[in-house]
């Protein structure tokens, strides 16, 4: 479905007390890393988007597989097609590694400085490795402006995990999908938002996008589009 | 910009009635200058020209790097008062023409059909005038809660002379045949929420869902620009 906010910052962080200190005070930061998707990542991008369609209450429309994943994904070059960008964090700077490195896409870290510590309950499910643990994820892909007669990307999905919203995640991974678009040279990068998510909008306009209130989505699928498999 | 079918008034010559032969066939880089024309005739109707910066040279390089349906794509919507020839578009292995005769009381009298005619057409076959009538163009969209391809219709166009015939319709159609035959999910595309016509012809002519509560998002220009200088 389309892009699912991660939720706009707060306008100003609001100190909340706390009975209890941090462990220690490098626990307040946190290391943040955007890198390219491989097929190992597939258990997890399953998992994301469950919690996705669950946030959007419609998880009746939810039939992602695994294996529907894994077979159409990964089949182009990046960038060219479906695309994946994964969101880690960890408590430790992340290593020079294969995704550091990666020809086509070298990962882009930042350190985040928290006001309280993250609790993840389900850190075990997303865990990448002892350190890091996945948090969100964006899938965008090539689009094209006739106008401009130039590409651009549409980002289908960005999404945050719930105890990582709020700390700029979602936006990084949009100015990420953005810096992407032109160092290709592309001329736009295109979503779509719920109208009813007015601080979504909100968040998104003051990122620089415009937002048209005045179009409308159509869509042709299930049996109305199966309709015209027979020919005409 | 979005897909649009409009019902605009025709300018007919009133004859005698006359068969139209129609052909819907994949579009490749010859066809460039008819689709610079078609977009900014798009750009004209839909009151953006100012937006218009389309030119033959940057179609050319970012159109048909890709085989079809992998990447964009588009149809040609072709007339001819004649049955359409054997020809390389007929053979053509990615996709097979479409073709349909329609019966019109009265001949279509299109002023523009010396620029529109299809490069070559003549040397086809003696005596066809094959003219462009209008096109689609679309590229794979994913639906993530499927895990399955879809399409998204960018542009469709039909020149003025030949609405109100069906042909936004067979256009239309063709794409969402061919995203059956692949096995696709959807065929999504936009259109204006006052355009309640075509709202409504999408709803019960082609059996479309319009989303109600959805708006479109856009980064571009210096906005986007600014991005990239980190």
């Amino acid at each position: 479905m389309a892009a699912a906010a991660a939720g706009p910052p707060p306008p100003t962080p609001t100190p909340i007390p706390s009975m209890t200190l941090p462990e220690n005070p490098a626990a307040n930061s946190i290391f943040v890393r955007i890198r390219l998707a491989v097929p190992t990542d597939v258990p997890h991008i399953h998992k994301l988007i469950h919690q996705m369609a669950v946030f959007e209450r419609l998880t009746h429309l939810f039939e992602a597989t695994q294996e529907n994943l894994t077979t159409t994904l990964f089949n182009s070059p990046p960038f060219k097609s479906f695309t994946v960008f994964i969101l880690e964090v960890s408590r430790l700077p992340f290593p020079n590694d294969q995704h550091s490195v990666n020809p086509n896409y070298p990962s882009v870290t930042q350190m985040v400085n928290l006001d309280t510590n993250i609790e993840d309950p389900e850190a075990h499910n997303f865990q990448v490795d002892s350190d890091v643990v996945v948090a969100g994820f964006t899938l965008f892909f090539p689009n094209y402006s006739t106008f401009l007669a130039k590409p651009g990307f549409y980002i289908e999905d960005i999404f945050v995990r719930e105890c990582y919203r709020r700390k700029g995640l979602g936006k990084m991974l949009l100015s990420a999908v953005a810096a992407q678009a032109v160092k290709m040279g592309y001329g736009r990068v295109e979503w779509c938002v719920l109208d009813w998510n007015i601080s979504a909008i909100k968040f998104y306009e003051e990122m620089g996008a415009q937002v048209f209130q005045e179009w409308r989505i159509c869509r042709l699928t299930g049996d109305a589009l199966n309709g015209y498999g027979g020919g005409n | 910009m979005a897909a649009k079918i409009s019902n605009g008034r025709n300018h007919i010559a009133a004859t005698n009635s006359s068969s139209m032969f129609i052909r819907i066939r994949l579009g490749n880089i010859s066809d460039v200058p008819h689709i610079h024309k078609l977009i900014y005739q798009m750009a004209v109707f839909e009151r953006f020209p100012h937006l218009f910066e389309a030119t033959e040279e940057s179609l050319a390089a970012t159109l048909f790097n890709s085989p079809p349906f992998q990447s964009v794509t588009c149809f040609m919507l072709e007339v001819s008062q004649h049955p359409f020839p054997q020809d390389k578009h007929s053979l053509n292995p990615n996709y097979k023409p479409t073709t349909k005769t329609l019966d019109l009381e009265e001949p279509i009298n299109d002023p523009d059909s010396i620029v529109f005619k299809t490069v070559g057409s003549n040397s086809d076959f003696d005596g066809h005038d094959i003219v462009v009538a209008g096109w689609v163009i679309f590229f794979p969209n994913y639906p993530t809660f499927l895990a399955k391809q879809g399409f998204y219709v960018e542009d469709l166009f039909v020149r003025e002379f030949y609405r109100g015939k069906g042909f936004g319709k067979m256009l239309l159609s063709a794409v969402a045949t061919q995203a059956v035959k692949m096995g696709f999910c959807r065929v999504d595309w936009i259109c204006l929420k006052w355009n309640q016509k075509a709202i409504k012809f999408y709803e019960d002519v082609i059996g479309a869902e319009v989303m109600k509560e959805w708006g479109v998002c856009r980064l571009a220009g210096k906005a986007l620009e600014a991005y990239g200088e980190k």
